[in-house]
């Protein structure tokens, strides 16, 4: 009994993350109907950052999260500006070999520069630390990770759904021409998205990392959840996002106790359950 | 009878008339049939034969999901379940049993072809992004299988013993050989193909990716129309995945049944130009020799990584510039000249 609580709490905490990694990539597709292969490499980029400034500049991996947030978002928008901006004119299948091409320079070019061999944070305040609620016991790292995601997603969701800015964006979304005609500059809104995509990505890069070792081709295994959380959410729903990324994360951990080695095919099984038998997802509309 | 007669000459005669192509393309191609076929004769490097018979494959493996991608414009990135199907199909039945390979090829195309139909009718209720990424999942649910599974080799995969070359029962020859099978069963299926593209089926498919709608209110059965095809595409990635296991003679569900075959297998036809007849042969012709040349080159100066580098840009380019893909510009071209000459 307490076994199995054990398992959906870690669910749960596992559940958060996937819910903010799942956050750019839904927020992404509604905007611009657009699928984005290379959302798990601007997690991974969003690891190897803060991997990188903890071990060469000895700073703290939680303070550095700031940063990693500006590098996300700085690569989300060039990434519109450069590539996605051309695929959007394109069929459907130019768009997905466009952002698959994108993963593969992205992680290509990290394995290039930093080699292949995974990599793990040695020092920070959270590392090897464990908090004990009564019966549980947690990692500090994967607690202080699951409490960062629910913070973002507030903030995330309130600038969505209170801010101006958030409007334009929600308007850009359900139909980009009429938002054109109010006015509102649909290119910038478009590139708004990706950087919200690449700083959600790369900050839950950052928070991942303190307790998952980083390698150039990590973002594969993130973006396929990824894709199964967003599909679950429906695609384009922010709160769905967070709803499915708890349900993908307690059916990751349950089917990971009993069947560790196809725990994965339990997720991908669930999202070809759920987009056939309801395409539009849990809070898709 | 003679109405029998009459439509099988009907069909022989699509199969191998090639009157509605240009002359220039039908030139160009016999000139690569004649270089192909000669190949061996004029390269006698183990690695160029290699690429040689690896661009083949691809090309074989392009033109099958030309019908699903291209033609029936369903992009299907889950190929490689149907490759590794084949290819474990292949290399169980002769470790096991020794059955001979040419029973098991078509052992390999019913598993593909019958697992394809119980997923079919669900699958093309979706379209766009959401049939994509389920072809995706599919194939990795199947992969995780393979790996779990302790009857398909798990990790470890599958190999095959060499036996006295050459042999017709278990096709196990030098690269000459090789390169003559690979290029027989690429020409079968090239020449299926442009059977295919001439038929009421893929006047029909072409409806349905142009506008479903429209295609329906015809008359056309637009998801059997898909769900035929799709089978067809499964059937043809079987065959390849078949030749794969008795050419590497080891079969594991990390080299066939993963991801990247899936996405290169679309891309070879993509950036050659889908639903064109010539694309995933050029396609193939581009990315096989630029990946395993450049792979060998940079890799033995040190530079590990950068052909792919290189790839992603090329990929990159061609998604964003022109989406038709290689054939995509030459048709622009030629269209450019007709508008100069005339």
């Amino acid at each position: 009994m307490v076994l199995a609580a054990q398992i959906m709490a870690s669910g749960i905490l596992m559940g958060t993350i996937f819910g903010l990694i799942a956050l750019g990539l839904t927020l992404i597709f509604g905007v611009m109907n657009i699928i984005n292969f290379a959302h798990g490499e601007f997690l991974m980029i969003g690891m190897y950052s803060v991997f990188l400034i903890s071990t060469f500049l000895s700073i703290e991996p939680l303070l550095s999260l700031p940063l990693v947030a500006v590098v996300g978002f700085l690569l989300g928008i060039i990434s519109y500006y450069l590539l996605i901006r051309y695929l959007l004119r394109g069929p459907m299948i130019a768009q997905l070999f466009g952002t698959f091409g994108l993963m593969l320079f992205l992680r290509y070019l990290v394995m290039f520069i930093l080699g292949p061999s995974p990599r793990v944070i040695q020092e920070g305040v959270l590392i090897g630390k464990t908090v004990s609620f009564s019966w549980f016991t947690f990692d500090l790292s994967q607690l202080v990770a699951a409490g960062s995601s629910i913070l973002l997603f507030v903030l995330v969701s309130w600038m969505i759904e209170r801010t101006k800015l958030g409007r334009a964006l929600r308007a850009t979304s359900i139909d980009a021409e009429a938002a054109r005609y109010m006015g509102i500059d649909t290119e910038k809104m478009n590139a708004l998205a990706w950087g919200i995509g690449g700083a959600t990505a790369g900050i839950a890069g950052g928070l991942l990392v303190n307790f998952y070792y980083a390698t150039p081709t990590i973002g594969m295994l993130f973006v396929m959840i990824a894709f199964a959380t967003v599909a679950l959410g429906g695609f384009g729903s922010v709160k769905g996002a967070f709803a499915a990324g708890l349900v993908i994360g307690l059916i990751m951990m349950v089917a990971g106790h009993y069947l560790s080695q196809i725990k994965l095919a339990f997720v991908y099984l669930a999202y070809f359950l759920v987009v056939v038998l309801r395409p539009r997802g849990l809070f898709g509309w | 009878m003679v109405g029998e007669m009459k439509a099988v000459v009907r069909i022989l005669k699509d199969t191998f008339s090639f009157n509605d192509l240009p002359i220039s393309e039908r030139i160009a191609f016999a000139a690569f049939l004649v270089f192909v076929f000669f190949f061996p004769w004029i390269v006698h490097t183990a690695y160029a034969r290699a690429v040689m018979i690896r661009f083949l494959l691809f090309a074989m493996y392009g033109l099958g999901w030309n019908l699903i991608g291209g033609y029936g414009g369903q992009v299907d990135l889950g190929q490689a379940k149907n490759v590794g199907f084949g290819a474990f199909a292949t290399v169980l039945m002769i470790s096991w049993w020794g059955i001979p390979f040419w029973i098991t090829v078509p052992v390999g195309i019913i598993v593909a072809v019958a697992e394809s139909f119980a997923i079919a009718y669900p699958m093309f209720r979706l379209r766009g992004h959401y049939f994509a990424i389920a072809t995706l999942c599919v194939a990795l649910v199947w992969q995780q299988l393979f790996l779990f599974w302790d009857w398909t080799g798990g990790a470890r995969g599958v190999e095959l013993s060499i036996r006295s070359t050459p042999n017709f029962t278990y096709m196990q020859f030098g690269a000459m050989g090789y390169h003559y099978f690979i290029f027989a069963l690429f020409m079968a299926e090239f020449l299926f193909m442009n059977w295919f593209r001439k038929s009421k089926m893929s006047y029909e498919l072409q409806a349905v990716r142009d506008n479903e709608d429209a295609a329906a209110s015809l008359g056309i059965n637009v998801t059997w129309t898909k769900v035929k095809t799709y089978l067809i595409t499964a059937a043809m990635g079987a065959v390849g995945g078949s030749f794969y296991a008795v050419y590497h003679l080891y079969v594991d569900p990390r080299c066939v049944m993963q991801l990247d075959l899936s996405i290169l297998i679309a891309m070879t036809a993509m950036v050659g130009g889908a639903g064109s007849v010539w694309g995933p042969i050029i396609g193939a012709a581009m990315l096989i020799p630029l990946d395993m040349y450049l792979g060998a080159l940079l890799g033995g100066m040190g530079f590990y990584g950068i052909d792919f580098i290189i790839y992603a840009l090329i990929i990159m380019v061609i998604a964003a510039r022109e989406p038709r893909g290689i054939w995509g510009i030459i048709e622009r071209a030629r269209r450019r000249g007709h508008v100069l000459r005339g």
